[in-house]
């Protein structure tokens, strides 16, 4: 009797090179492993949950699409993340105006009232100040701070040299540094 | 005071930083407290920017991975014919190099062929069918036949009987590896064009 390995048991590469030949379990397989940081990134890049979810739909719908010229040279998590990055970059484009930061829900915390509130808000304003950042220099960072990608896996996943990286970081930090002066001095 | 070491910072503080230059900025933060302290605000930022909470997805990771499958469009089956119509493609610049080496054999071996032959290897009945050296075929043609020819008309028979200014065998190996040229950098384009179109996104941020 033959048996048929699990889906978790299998290694992404075989996991690819089945969807790319067609199977769409092997392909549902790969969006369990990537769903959490595709929805992240787009997330990180756009500021709105729903947002977010149904554009990492569309980054695994288009991920499919163009599987079958995808090469594994590099990592199928740097290029869905391109993809992802893209994705949120038009979906940006189509709302243009994206986020509202009083509409957003509030999350829930487990500390005391007050301290939970400033926690909310500190939260928000991090996330408003992210968003400010022009896309291609929030793009490096949200990579780079949320998703912990080398400045070489950067460089591939946006297509851009790594001195561009760097410049690009800097920049956002910078800004950040300045928008957020005031938290950063009680952290 | 060394120079501060303010543009790698950001690259220490990610751990990007090796070799020389990593060295060079340890050694400066040890004695600067304008770097450290730059330094501790980077790291400060990204402990604020981790404090940001992460995307609360609404959607049960099952349901996700349901609705992206049933929003996945059908993707067209390959036949075996296109496999290997799709082999054969990829296979085109191998195929254009071996036309090339082939060419280039040929026209080497029959150089030396001939040579030798007109040098007398081949005996006087092969000697007797090579064209002759200092004619051609086609102007004995023309004075048997009697017609008159005029100079410009002799001297451009004379040219295309010896297959141009500098005779058949440049002229032929000069056109075919235009035409391979030609046909290796159609192929190259094709080819970029098909990898721009299936890039997956297609544009960089």
């Amino acid at each position: 009797m033959s048996v048929k390995s699990a889906p978790s048991a299998k290694t992404e590469l075989e996991l690819i090179t089945q969807a790319q030949q067609g199977d769409r379990q092997a392909l549902g397989e790969l969006v369990r492993r990537h769903r959490e940081g595709v929805i992240n990134v787009v997330y990180r890049m756009c500021g709105d949950a729903s947002l977010a979810e149904d554009a990492a739909q569309e980054a695994f719908i288009r991920a499919w699409q163009h599987l079958p010229s995808y090469r594994p040279r590099s990592p199928f998590r740097n290029w869905v993340y391109r993809i992802a990055s893209n994705v949120a970059l038009d979906a940006l484009r189509r709302e243009r105006e994206t986020v509202d930061i009083d509409t957003l829900p509030l999350s829930t915390s487990d500390e005391g009232p007050e301290a939970a509130v400033e926690g909310i808000e500190r939260g928000e304003r991090v996330r408003q100040a992210v968003l400010t950042l022009p896309p291609a220099s929030r793009a490096v960072l949200v990579l780079r701070e949320y998703e912990g990608l080398s400045y070489r896996e950067i460089a591939d996943t946006l297509s851009i040299p790594i001195g561009t990286v760097m410049s690009r970081l800097n920049y956002a930090r910078n800004r950040l540094r300045e928008t957020l002066a005031p938290y950063l001095e009680v952290v | 005071m060394n120079q501060h070491v303010t543009p790698w910072l950001g690259a220490y503080h990610d751990g990007e930083l090796k070799g020389l230059r990593l060295r060079q900025v340890e050694a400066h933060l040890d004695r600067c407290a304008v770097c450290r302290a730059e330094l501790e605000k980077l790291c400060a930022l990204t402990m604020l920017l981790q404090e940001s909470p992460a995307a609360e997805t609404l959607t049960p990771p099952e349901r996700f991975i349901a609705q992206v499958g049933l929003r996945l469009p059908r993707r067209p089956e390959r036949t075996a014919w296109q496999r290997t119509l799709e082999t054969g493609w990829r296979l085109i610049p191998v195929g254009l190099l071996g036309a090339w080496a082939f060419i280039q054999a040929v026209f080497f071996v029959s150089g030396v062929v001939l040579d030798a032959l007109r040098m007398g290897l081949g005996g006087d009945v092969v000697a007797e069918l090579l064209p002759p050296s200092g004619g051609s075929w086609l102007m004995q043609f023309s004075s048997l036949s009697g017609a008159g020819l005029n100079d410009v008309g002799r001297i451009m028979l004379r040219m295309l009987s010896n297959g141009g200014p500098v005779g058949w065998g440049v002229t032929l190996n000069v056109v075919s590896l235009v035409v391979i040229g030609l046909l290796y950098w159609s192929w190259l384009v094709s080819w970029w064009a098909r990898r721009q179109h299936h890039n997956g996104n297609g544009k960089a941020i």
